[in-house]
């Protein structure tokens, strides 16, 4: 199949969420040709059942923190009990003289001074309550603790500051304006002025950061609940002073990412160092507490938001000050950008500032920035159409963006409207007047809201796969992706299955190793679809050409007589077939492999999800009480692999778009910083009790230019709309306005109040 | 100590204090009950003790003496697979499936004292297994599944 020589390397824009970075990356050594909307496909698209649940319902997933090596060590991190401030004590001899304790690091043990995630690691310098300034490790976690406990870390702690409004006062903004936001505004026959809140959402997955480290003299395994191998093994590597040759990190399953394990923690290091300095292998594995205090956040934002409207709903202008209470590090993501990508509107000015505050670093959450600006906006344009007079819906579809605004640029593809049309059908958005009375008290009110979103789902360079068939006939898929339940192992087999001709069942799929697989990069930013997705394609189409060459000489024909369908060689008057296990044996022990690299995208061009949610709520207007009732929602990603998976992931996202809405909440105390709820008692996730009917599907579309599956990423977008859908239907509920989540009852209730005051009845 | 896990009389050495989860997972190797928070909150180390659905991590070894447990380990028949487990997978009632042995054994337990069990029951028979990927709709549909079989 390769075509005239060709450039291999070329230099090429890649946009991760949001962000656009220039890399030199690999091109495909053939063209692939797109599965276009015709495309006759018999496993990619059908709800194969995930490929590991038999697995995982058996109890035989392996989990990081299931991983048991003989004279394994137990690992733990000793944290700083308050913040900001200084170590003045530490003691050390006290830890090494408790029974069973076999090693102590801090920072003067470090190989070399290392930040992970803009914190120096157990820097004696305190910039938060829970900071890591040191690890213990022993013969038995209890003994671990218990050396942990003698430590005793002293930290003269002054008054932290956490508001993020106080912190970056001063500080530079970030300002991305287009437009004259103030011709705008008198353009406009109505304008809403409001701030809106958001409040730290922890990531809470139910398997805790964890690492297992073994050290054989010069090399070192890490076994790490990860979303990304590669970075964790160059960030080991780095704070050990290793070569990336000598580190190997693996990770076969996970207990849930959601962003907050992109990167290698103090464990790993700990883990890693402990593993090095006593020869033995050594297992760090994060409390719950350790958990929701010291591995990230979606940071609490405060924005101000104004909108002008012509009496039409036309947006005139959008500006947005915002303002993200990032903790003590972190990377600086800001809810800015959907202000400028979700509506059509020629003047638009966001502002975001960056505050540093006294509390734990933020990670990536699902949906960053987006989620939290995605409240402000559609909370402010749903005001917007009450006072105009314009139904929720309607304003939507008038400020229709029919091309990304921002960068100047088309979409690949964007079938929102059809998104808006399902899902309000299904919803029956014009008949819900009708339902407003079938509140199931004589204090439950009733409301309905909807919301939409958009985010970069266009995934990318680099990411490589291999295929290779074993000499029974069977294929396997080596890639180094992460599946952190979201199913890719499920989605790439059935990928690989569909374009090599061979039955899912015969496909099987490895990934999450440093030194077996090729590389591919973290499982973020809804990346792992459409940039390791196309790889294994490529990988699949490669080795397939190379089955169908061993089988023509086998079945005396020319290859392109053939085809390759349920592990079967056939020629196309069907009347001579092989199977690929009769192909491998009788060609022997040699190897067939396929190879294949993501190529860059089309350049000047958005590859971008988009999504509307519709949400019913009743809310008892005398305990402030919210349930939500239903949630339908219809999201545009392309083609959809496996259309089972994709509605487990939309739900997934909108129950957690749901916690974010109603009662997650981070909270810390004001004048100490110490975090009040870092348990999941209190701090709340949502239960099955908590759980709505939901309807959720994949608006059934090919996008032919964004790759040659036709597919976006779909992980992260449901989270986005979830909750201005939700507040939404508060606020309609109860002819409220509603400016802060989460909606605890306390809020609800002050919302009702507030209004009474303003029209007293 | 005496315990029955999955059927085998095990004999045992336990230092009071310690958790069933921990001679489960730490002594007896049954890694499937799962250690989320250690704290009774989340029902990722969910096994049955002589039939009902406990949180392993708070309840302690010693007080098992002379009882049975199971674990997800053994609530296949050989290789075939409980009926639970197998709607589960037609469901997709998994996605990252760390929380998913507590979920099926506490979905059996529900099933053992109430074969046909109503929404409502479902409900409040599952909310002390929580699951951060959102797997509850499908949960609901496995074990409807599984009940309207019966």
């Amino acid at each position: 199949m390769p075509n005239e020589p060709r450039k291999r390397y070329v230099s090429t824009i890649v946009e991760v969420e949001g962000r656009d970075e220039r890399k030199v990356v690999e091109t495909p050594a053939f063209d692939v040709p797109p599965w276009s909307e015709q495309e006759q496909l018999g496993i990619v698209g059908t709800r194969a059942t995930r490929v590991d649940a038999p697995t995982k319902v058996a109890g035989r997933a392996t989990y990081t923190s299931d991983v048991t090596l003989p004279g394994m060590l137990h690992a733990v991190l000793v944290r700083a009990p308050l913040g900001p401030g200084r170590v003045e004590q530490l003691d050390v001899a006290a830890a090494r003289a408790v029974p069973g304790v076999v090693d102590v690091i801090t920072a003067a043990d470090l190989t070399r001074p290392t930040k992970l995630s803009g914190i120096l690691l157990f820097d004696p310098a305190i910039l938060y309550a829970g900071q890591p300034v040191a690890a213990v490790c022993a013969e038995s976690r209890e003994a671990a603790a218990a050396g942990a406990a003698a430590l005793a870390p002293v930290v003269p702690s002054s008054r932290p500051v956490l508001d993020p409004l106080v912190k970056a006062a001063n500080d530079d903004a970030d300002v991305v304006e287009r437009g004259d936001v103030e011709r705008g505004l008198r353009e406009a026959n109505v304008v809403v002025r409001r701030e809106y809140r958001t409040p730290s959402q922890l990531h809470t997955a139910l398997e805790p950061h964890g690492a297992v480290a073994q050290y054989d003299g010069d090399r070192l395994t890490i076994w790490e609940s990860t979303q990304g191998v590669f970075r964790v093994r160059d960030e080991v590597a780095r704070a050990l002073s290793m070569p990336r040759s000598a580190v190997r990190v693996l990770m076969d399953y996970m207990g849930g990412g959601f962003g907050a394990k992109n990167h290698a923690g103090p464990h790993t290091i700990a883990a890693a160092l402990f593993a090095q300095r006593t020869g033995r292998p050594v297992r760090c594995v994060l409390d719950r507490e350790g958990e929701q205090i010291d591995t990230g956040h979606r940071p609490a934002t405060v924005q101000q938001v104004t909108l002008g409207a012509r009496q039409d709903g036309r947006l005139t202008a959008i500006i947005a000050d915002t303002w993200v209470a990032l903790g003590a590090g972190g990377w600086e993501g800001g809810p800015a950008q959907i202000f400028h990508q979700m509506y059509s509107c020629p003047n638009v000015r966001t502002t975001e500032r960056f505050a540093y505050t006294h509390s734990q670093p933020m990670q990536a959450f699902r949906g960053p920035g987006h989620t939290e600006g995605a409240f402000a906006l559609e909370r402010a344009l749903d005001t917007a159409a009450q006072e105009l007079g314009i139904d929720p819906l309607e304003i939507r579809l008038r400020n229709f963006a029919a091309r990304d605004e921002l960068k100047d640029r088309e979409f690949s593809s964007n079938n929102l409207r059809r998104c808006y049309a399902e899902a309000a059908e299904r919803f029956g958005w014009t008949t819900r007047e009708s339902r407003r009375t079938a509140a199931s008290s004589p204090t439950a009110r009733r409301g309905f809201g909807m919301a939409a979103q958009v985010w970069p789902a266009g995934g990318g360079p680099p990411a490589h796969a291999t295929l290779t068939m074993h000499s029974d006939g069977t294929a396997e898929v080596l890639s180094g992706t992460q599946d952190l339940g979201t199913g890719a192992r499920t989605i790439l087999a059935q990928i690989a299955a569909e374009s090599l001709g061979a039955r899912l069942a015969d496909v099987r799929v490895v990934i999450g190793d440093t030194e077996r697989t090729p590389y591919a990069g973290n499982s973020w930013g809804s990346m792992t679809t459409p940039s390791v997705g196309p790889a294994v394609r490529m990988a699949s189409v490669d080795a397939r050409g190379k089955m169908l060459e061993a089988a023509a000489e086998l079945l005396e024909c020319h290859p392109d007589d053939l085809d390759a369908r349920d592990s079967r060689i056939s020629t196309r008057d069907g009347a001579r077939s092989i199977t690929f296990a009769e192909v491998m044996k009788r060609i022997g022990n040699v190897m067939i492999a396929g190879h294949g690299t993501r190529g860059p995208n089309e350049q000047k061009l958005g590859l971008m999800s988009f999504g509307a949610q519709f949400a019913e709520v009743e809310v008892d207007s005398e305990t402030g009480h919210v349930r939500v009732l239903r949630i339908v929602a219809a999201h545009d990603v392309g083609r959809v692999i496996n259309p089972t998976l994709a509605e487990s992931q939309l739900e997934g996202g909108i129950l957690q778009g749901l916690g974010f809405a109603l009662f997650e909440e981070r909270m810390l105390d004001a004048a100490s910083g110490l975090p009040l709820n870092p348990t999941m008692h209190d701090y709340k996730i949502p239960t099955l009790a908590d759980t709505p009917e939901i309807e959720a599907w994949c608006v059934g579309t090919v996008d032919a230019r964004a790759n040659h599956l036709g597919a976006r990423g779909l992980a992260e977008p449901p989270v986005i709309p979830t909750a201005p859908a939700i507040a939404n239907a508060v606020a309609d509920a109860l002819g409220v306005d509603l400016t802060e989540i989460p909606l605890t009852p306390w809020r609800v209730l002050a919302a009702q109040q507030r209004r009474r005051q303003q029209s007293p009845s | 100590m005496k315990l029955t896990v999955n059927g085998r009389e095990r004999e045992l050495e336990v230092e009071p204090g310690v958790s069933l989860l921990s001679v489960l997972r730490d002594r007896l190797h049954l890694s499937g009950a799962k250690a989320g928070c250690e704290r009774g909150e989340c029902g990722a180390c969910t096994v049955l003790l002589d039939g009902q659905n406990i949180y392993s991590c708070l309840t302690l070894a010693r007080a098992c003496d002379g009882r049975s447990v199971t674990t997800i380990e053994g609530v296949s028949n050989g290789s075939e697979l409980h009926a639970v487990q197998r709607a589960f997978i037609a469901h997709d009632a998994v996605q990252c499936g760390f929380c998913t042995p507590g979920q099926i054994l506490a979905a059996i337990a529900l099933l053992e004292r109430d074969p046909g069990p109503s929404r409502e029951s479902i409900v409040h028979a599952m909310s002390g297994n929580l699951c951060r990927c959102g797997t509850y709709p499908k949960i609901i549909r496995a074990i409807e599944s599984v009940a309207g079989d019966a």
